[in-house]
């Protein structure tokens, strides 16, 4: 995943024991890369867009993104991120998200989410599923944010 | 208001039903009134024609009188031919009179006697006549004027006279009568025109009254009607959005609720996983140093660790499969319903099919009796035919062979279902219950959460039915599938 710059990992999830799961399940499946998480969308925001070391202003990164936030909907985030002017257009995006809903999901990918992932509540399958998002994370490129 | 009203109407009704009356008795009145004018111009005519007969009579008197006298001084034959002509015509008159005036006694009587007279006056006369013809004078007493037959005359005259009197009496008491009638059916017809005139005009009134009130009402009528309309509307309106609410509600709970149990269950697994090496550990310093590890240790690792964690995950477990049924209960309510003609027969074989393997493997005999086609949501009824046939496997009675049977009927604009088992019955106060989510019956032999019949009966209002059940402990159940034959599309929609 990281061939000349770290990819950070950044977690949107409002539910720690999901992202601690999630976080256990990744390094499980061998990924080593930093892991920022964040509870809330505001927060999330601040760091995607402006915090110096963040995506935007610092090299590459995917984004893990949970749709039921507390201060907002991970689409608004997806929206933001995805936006035609956005320097985090092309920062591959991961819903990772307990709704399966059919319009929820279609309308995640109209934005330009990248990949959809419904959580399953089964943790076993949860925990394959997440290892295998990790072996994925472990092999896809990501490419630089966009040059200011 | 309706009771006034009521009056009302039954006071128009009274007036123009005694309008009417009075429009026939002025009718009468002036029937009566125009035949009581006629009798009397025939009363007049009479009198007048039996006054010129018995004056016509007098006449003929005179006549004869005075031929005879013409023959006394001259003896010229054509006197007497005169005097024959006229005795043979005055038996004729008499005889006219008698017929006009045969209603009345007195005048009968008269005539009679008038009758006597002219027969002795003509016979006097004849004497006369004859006695002259013999070569006589044909006069008996001294003059002429003292003559028998002269008072005989005199007699006749007054006799004649004495009759027309009395017929003119008559006239005059008839008249009197006949204005009388006349003036009263007169003064009736009157009253009776008047009053008929006064009840048109009030009846008009009340008629136009009633008219006016009757659009008012027809206004009235319609405004709360369209009040009505969109009352309905609104109360759908509100009861769609209150379905929908709930809906949204249960989804998202059951999602909501979703998210801990991972979390519960995703550290219990940690939990588990992280026994084993603490397991192995306990192993190693029990073979190493066995005053290290205490009994209450090794217990607590061996045993209670994992029956703890057993528990929560077949708790959790459960938990999650009754989430999930709600959240199946809510998806199905937020399903767009497709309505087409639905062949139950071709559905309950193809239940029974889905089924054949269990059917076989207990032994059960199913039988499918004709069931009306129903336009209704495929998918829906053919979930909630297959699980109550799959209630009724379940819930067989081992001693007897199963026994089921599905058939179908229609009542009015309905259609029901019936699926038949003799298995062990349902107590009947448990028969609501049984419709409730996570709410059974009877022994909890079975595997099951109890969501089967709720989601039956979600179902079943889902489709503008309804689902009941008739039962007794070991007497077989039968359950009442009521659809409507055809399902409106609005009815159908997304709520």
């Amino acid at each position: 995943m990281s061939a000349h710059q770290t990819v950070n990992i950044v977690m949107i999830e409002d539910d720690e024991g999901h992202a601690r799961l999630i976080e256990k399940n990744i390094r499980r499946a061998g990924v080593n890369n930093a892991i920022r998480h964040f509870l809330e969308g505001t927060a999330a925001l601040k760091y995607l867009f402006d915090a110096p070391d963040g995506p935007a202003r610092n090299g590459p990164a995917l984004v893990l993104l949970d749709l039921n936030l507390p201060d907002m909907s991970g689409i608004d985030i997806l929206q933001k991120m995805k936006a035609p002017d956005s320097p985090l257009r092309r920062t591959p995006v991961v819903v990772l998200t307990t709704t399966d809903d059919k319009v929820e999901i279609e309308r995640c990918y109209d934005l330009g989410a990248n990949v959809y992932i419904t959580k399953p509540v089964n943790y076993e399958t949860f925990a394959q599923a997440i290892r295998q998002l990790g072996l994925f994370l472990s092999v896809i490129q990501v490419p630089d944010p966009e040059a200011d | 208001m309706q009771n006034s009203q009521r009056r009302a109407n039954r006071a128009i009704f009274l007036a123009v039903a005694a309008g009417f009356l009075m429009l026939g008795v002025a009718a009468v009145a002036v029937v009566w009134a125009y035949q009581r004018s006629q009798d009397y111009g025939q009363l007049v005519s009479h009198t007048i024609e039996v006054e010129a007969a018995v004056a016509d009579l007098n006449r003929l008197n005179e006549r004869i009188e005075a031929a005879r006298r013409g023959f006394l001084l001259e003896d010229d034959p054509r006197f007497l031919e005169t005097f024959e002509k006229t005795a043979a015509q005055i038996p004729v008159q008499i005889e006219r009179i008698s017929e006009l005036t045969s209603d009345n006694p007195d005048q009968v009587a008269r005539l009679s006697r008038f009758r006597t007279l002219t027969d002795r006056y003509l016979g006097l006369l004849r004497e006369s006549v004859a006695d002259k013809q013999a070569g006589g004078t044909g006069v008996k007493a001294q003059s002429l004027l003292d003559e028998e037959d002269i008072t005989v005359v005199q007699q006749l005259r007054d006799l004649s006279d004495e009759m027309s009197i009395a017929e003119r009496r008559l006239l005059i008491a008839r008249e009197a009568a006949e204005h009388r009638s006349v003036y009263v059916s007169t003064i009736v017809a009157g009253v009776a025109g008047c009053l008929f005139v006064l009840v048109a005009v009030g009846t008009i009134w009340a008629t136009r009254r009633t008219l006016r009130a009757l659009t008012t009402t027809g206004i009235q009528l319609q405004g709360l009607n369209e009040d009505l309309e969109s009352a309905v509307a609104e109360r759908t309106a509100e009861l769609q959005r209150a379905n929908a609410e709930i809906q949204r509600f249960a989804y998202i709970v059951s999602h909501d609720l979703r998210s801990p149990l991972v979390n519960v269950m995703g550290f219990t697994a940690e939990l588990d996983a992280a026994i084993k090496p603490l397991g192995e550990l306990i192993d190693r310093v029990e073979e190493a140093a066995p005053d290290l590890v205490e009994e209450e240790t090794k217990f607590a690792v061996r045993e209670d660790l994992p029956e703890a964690i057993g528990f929560i995950r077949t708790s959790t477990e459960k938990m999650d499969r009754l989430i999930n049924a709600i959240l199946r209960l809510s998806r199905e309510g937020r399903r767009v319903l497709a309505l087409e003609a639905v062949d139950m027969n071709a559905l309950a074989v193809s239940v029974v099919d889905s089924l054949q393997h269990r059917i076989d493997e207990l032994g059960v005999t199913v039988e499918t009796e004709p069931v009306p086609t129903v336009v209704t949501d495929r998918l829906a009824v053919e979930q909630i035919v297959s699980n109550l046939v799959e209630n009724a496997l379940k819930y067989l009675k081992p001693d007897r062979p199963g026994r089921i049977t599905i058939r179908g009927r229609k009542t009015g604009g309905r259609v029901i279902v019936e699926i038949e088992d003799n298995g062990r019955g349902i107590d009947p106060k448990d028969h609501e219950r049984i419709f409730d989510l996570f709410r059974r019956s009877g022994a909890q032999d079975q595997p099951g959460e109890g969501i089967g019949l709720a989601h039956v009966r979600a179902l079943a209002y889902r489709l503008g039915g309804t689902i009941s059940c008739e039962s007794s402990l070991d007497q077989g159940a039968t359950f009442s599938l009521s659809l409507p034959m055809a399902l409106a599309p609005q009815q159908g929609a997304q709520t």
